[in-house]
């Protein structure tokens, strides 16, 4: 499926259908829920919930069983399907395919079996379809794309890291040496220390 | 592109303060403005911000793979030696970014023009992404912009798949988040980020620059309780990471970080003549060189940078007809680059500055932010747009 098949079906629309806080806006529902303000009681501020699976959103009590059951089937319907383990982490990288369990194939083909792979399921696919506002939970179709584009010439970033450190040069090992040598205890004050022109680094 | 007064919310601070904005307004000065907003349309928006800002992301993303594999352009890039194998291995590995703001000089007509990449610690994101969105929820609600009205954003929803991406693959599914002290805006923007992690599913825990601590024999930089930080995002620069005390350490340690460390290529406004070099005439760059050593007083319609520098400090620029203007500040020790000089679109008494929002590959997003200046700094106001 192209990304204009997926979007076609939607209406053109260029912001987010809802956002949540899950750690600064503990202000928002209260807010929302004792009606202080008129003007805001509108604002949907989501339960931020996500989740990995059917049973674990059942298990959150936020949702009913059949809007969990109905976003999760929605959202593995969108998940990209390979012929192969190869072909698939090819795209998504070394070790994040699966073979569909006999629920997923089913859901996701209407067909028990198949023999194909899929990166294995992100919970925000479950999470981003359904939202909670101030007028009662409701589902929303939330159209996923991909974050990233695949770039073929690149590795796999988390095994990489032994790998970048066994090219460590002579040099910075006897920098490093020189860098820890006579320290017991730990050390701080290693970063932060330079001054910037309005006491900040954001640009 | 225009920009329209209209009411404010009554009851905004009120609300700003309970979403956690408390910098709203900064050593007494409005921060956060909404007065006016900046009015676009679909087409400016598709056709001329984020049409180019992809086509541009990809640019730089080609140019980085570019300068990683050449000694000679990290060197002119002033990129310390022994970092050069950690940028590189980072790219080769492909290490995932998190995000970047281009700023864009754009009046609505004609190409928009790239004045500079904040690829490494790009701030007014809660703004952006957060506050500027629930502005037009209510105006639309409150009747004060039509009810059709639009704007370009998705960035927390593309931060909240990036994050999840990520997580996925991070050990504990934990992500250190870092800032310096002292600093609410920047605590205020990581506890952002915390916030959408969270959402997506991560852990994530806090630590000050100057807590990350470091373990004799170690194999990771350390948290307060020296436990091993193996995924640390930082609101700092790589050019002063590397500088620091423990700099040398980045190398030889295992701590992923985020930005990756080829962010380094991009944070860095030598990677403006290296794009112009590169892509000569490109309709959304502008003319860009290297200063030559002892080179003369800048000519009208010319703009000099630090190569490191941030929110427009020790920017210079003389205008077409000769008007000089400068931000004072103290980056004096980088090389400098050249920029042609492209006015932003005044209107009224602001000069308005598009910031295009990218989450990993994909543009998703506008903040604008206006000055009476003709350079932008940390004290332009931050005004929220709509597309109508």
């Amino acid at each position: 499926m192209t990304r204009d098949d997926q979007l076609s079906h939607l209406p053109h629309r260029k912001r987010s259908l809802r956002l949540s806080l899950a750690l600064m806006g503990a202000g928002a529902f209260t807010l929302t829920g004792c009606g202080q303000s008129e003007e805001v009681t509108d604002v949907s501020f989501d339960s931020p919930k996500s989740f990995q699976s059917v049973e674990e959103c059942v298990a959150a009590n936020v949702y009913t069983e059949s809007a969990c059951e109905e976003a999760y089937q929605a959202s593995i319907k969108e998940v990209p399907r390979f012929d192969s383990l190869e072909a698939c982490e090819a795209e998504h990288g070394e070790g994040a395919c699966v073979a569909p369990t006999e629920e997923q194939a089913q859901a996701a083909t209407g067909t028990s079996g198949g023999s194909w792979f899929m990166p294995a399921l992100m919970g925000y696919m479950v999470g981003n379809m359904m939202s909670r506002t101030s007028r009662g939970a409701t589902r929303q179709g939330l159209y996923q794309e991909p974050v990233y584009r695949n770039r073929q010439n690149q590795g796999n970033w988390n095994a990489a890291t032994n790998q970048a450190s066994q090219r460590v040069s002579q040099r910075q090992q006897t920098m490093r040496n020189v860098a820890t040598q006579n320290r017991q205890a730990t050390q701080r004050s290693g970063f932060g220390s330079r001054s910037s022109a309005r006491g900040g680094w954001g640009s | 592109m225009l920009r329209v007064d209209i009411a404010e919310r009554p009851n905004w601070k009120t609300l700003a303060e309970e979403l956690g904005f408390h910098f709203h307004t900064i050593d007494g000065e409005p921060y956060w403005k909404e007065s006016a907003y900046y009015q676009f349309t679909l087409e400016q928006v598709e056709r001329d911000i984020e049409a180019p800002s992809e086509e541009l992301h990809e640019m730089c993303m080609q140019l980085v793979d570019k300068v990683c594999h050449s000694n000679a352009l990290l060197q002119r890039l002033a990129i310390p030696e022994f970092m050069w194998d950690t940028i590189f291995d980072s790219w080769r590995a492909g290490q995932p970014h998190l995000y970047g703001r281009m700023d864009f000089a754009y009046s609505g007509d004609g190409p928009a023009k790239l004045l500079e990449l904040n690829y490494d610690t790009p701030t007014s994101l809660y703004e952006a992404g957060l506050f500027q969105w629930v502005w037009l929820e209510q105006a639309i609600e409150q009747g004060l912009v039509p009810r059709h009205a639009d704007q370009f954003n998705s960035i927390q929803e593309k931060l909240m798949g990036a994050l999840a991406h990520i997580g996925q693959r991070l050990r504990d599914n934990t992500l250190h988040f870092s800032c310096i002290k002292n600093n609410a805006e920047e605590r205020a923007t990581v506890h952002y980020l915390q916030d959408i992690a969270v959402q997506a599913g991560l852990k994530a825990p806090f630590i000050h620059t100057e807590d990350i601590g470091v373990l004799q024999g170690g194999d990771y930089f350390v948290d307060l309780d020296d436990a091993p930080i193996h995924a640390l995002f930082k609101l700092y620069p790589w050019e002063e990471l590397a500088q620091e005390t423990f700099g040398q350490l980045i190398p030889r340690l295992n701590t992923h970080w985020f930005e990756p460390p080829w962010k380094a290529v991009l944070s860095n406004k030598g990677i403006l003549p290296l794009l112009w070099e590169e892509y000569p005439d490109h309709p959304n760059l502008l003319p860009a060189y290297f200063e030559k050593p002892g080179e003369k007083a800048l000519p009208p319609g010319w703009v000099r940078k630090p190569f490191f520098s941030r929110e427009g400090s020790n920017v210079e620029l003389t205008t077409n007809d000769g008007a000089f203007e400068s931000v004072a500040g103290p980056y004096v020790d980088s090389p400098w680059i050249r920029q042609a000089y492209h006015p932003m679109p005044r209107f009224g008494d602001f000069h308005a500055l598009v910031g295009s929002w990218m989450v990993g590959d994909r543009a998703c997003g506008m903040g604008i932010r206006e000055d009476v200046g003709r350079i932008t700094k940390d004290s332009s106001c931050f005004v929220p747009h709509a597309i109508v």
